[in-house]
């Protein structure tokens, strides 16, 4: 494989990961929670797992 | 349960959700404001609110469901055997230490002759296996965790030193309480209607621990149908109205054992217009069925 390859290769597979992470990992709803009005803001709720 | 509150009121979402490991830090997310309403072990709530901290409680979670799990076939049959030996608890300002303090009383034993340990409640089961610790008082599911395992034996359960004892309770910021005092209303009607449609039978607590087991907890669902069924009312979820009575036991405990310095009104750490609004609701209309677990219309916690 030409190392140009290889780059390209590697640039599409950090592409993807990334795009995995931030749409899998990243809670939008609190991100995009935060920059609404303070009246119009979601309560955050806070639980543990144990009754 | 919030989830499902969020789904279903007012046609849009009120709540986010969020998960904690362990109670202290629900308390900083509480003081900081990244969160604005939690469940809290009712002492920590009241010692919060005498430190100054800006919250109320403003309803219950449960009531029961907590227990002292000892290692099953091991030296401790008897609440008098536990002289000596290192004791788990979920927390310093717990129910569940409250709840070790007042069986060693009643056997004859005072706080320092056992030694007391605060670890987050998902790793005293582990630990217990491990023999790191010879016994822990904490909430369900963990002492159904030990009893599944094979490792573990409950020595009590709440129920035997504490009548109607409670543990979670639900609190919120007063600037939330103050300022939007209709979402509160809603959440806590929604975690009253909650309860009363895990209270009407084995059915529907069976289908909240699986769909809570995997969308929620994260843990196996039968360890959950286990701490829910076994027996039915090892925990209930009625009545959760924040009563004077059950708080002033608490309160009474706390200034004994030295978690407050000096009293506090109940009216100060309690708002309970919220609950008194819900005394009127009823159960979810979530028939449990064949064919009904569909993330989109979860049923509660």
């Amino acid at each position: 494989m030409s190392p140009r390859k290889l780059l390209t290769a590697l640039a599409l597979w950090t592409l993807a990961i990334s795009v995995l992470h931030v749409s899998l990992n990243t809670r939008w709803d609190s991100f995009v929670n935060e920059l609404r009005p303070e009246q119009e803001r979601k309560l955050n709720v806070a639980y543990i797992p144990v009754t | 349960m919030t989830d499902y509150i969020a789904r279903h009121s007012l046609e849009q979402y009120l709540f986010i959700p969020k998960m904690f490991q362990g109670f202290p830090e629900i308390k900083e997310a509480l003081i900081s404001n990244r969160i604005q309403a939690g469940f809290l072990v009712a002492p920590l709530a009241i010692a919060l609110r005498s430190q100054g901290v800006p919250i109320k409680i403003v309803f219950l979670g449960h009531r029961y469901g907590s227990a002292m799990v000892v290692k099953r076939g091991g030296p401790v049959k008897t609440v008098a055997d536990l002289k000596g030996k290192t004791i788990a608890i979920p927390s310093r300002f717990s129910d569940e230490r409250l709840l070790l303090l007042r069986a060693l009383k009643a056997n004859g034993l005072g706080p320092t002759d056992v030694r007391t340990l605060e670890m987050a409640p998902p790793d005293v089961a582990g630990a217990l296996a491990s023999d790191a610790i010879d016994g822990f008082v904490m909430g369900e599911p963990f002492p159904s965790q030990a009893e599944m395992g094979g490792f573990g034996q409950v020595l009590f359960h709440a129920r035997e030193y504490w009548p109607d004892y409670m543990s979670c309770v639900l609190v919120v910021r007063d600037d939330i309480i103050e300022k939007r005092p209709e979402a509160v209303q809603v959440l806590v009607d929604g975690i009253a209607r909650s309860g009363l449609w895990l209270d009407e039978g084995q059915t529907e607590r069976e289908y909240a621990a699986e769909f809570v087991g995997r969308y929620y907890y994260n843990q196996p669902p039968s360890l959950l149908k286990w701490a829910l069924t076994r027996p039915l009312d090892r925990v209930r979820f009625n009545p959760l109205l924040p009563r004077k009575d059950d708080f002033e036991l608490v309160h009474g405990l706390m200034l004994e054992y030295g978690l407050i310095e000096k009293p506090i009104a109940f009216e100060d750490y309690v708002d309970a217009r919220f609950a008194e609004g819900a005394v009127a609701e009823t159960a979810w209309d979530y028939p449990v069925g064949h064919g009904r677990m569909d993330v989109n219309q979860l049923p509660m916690e």
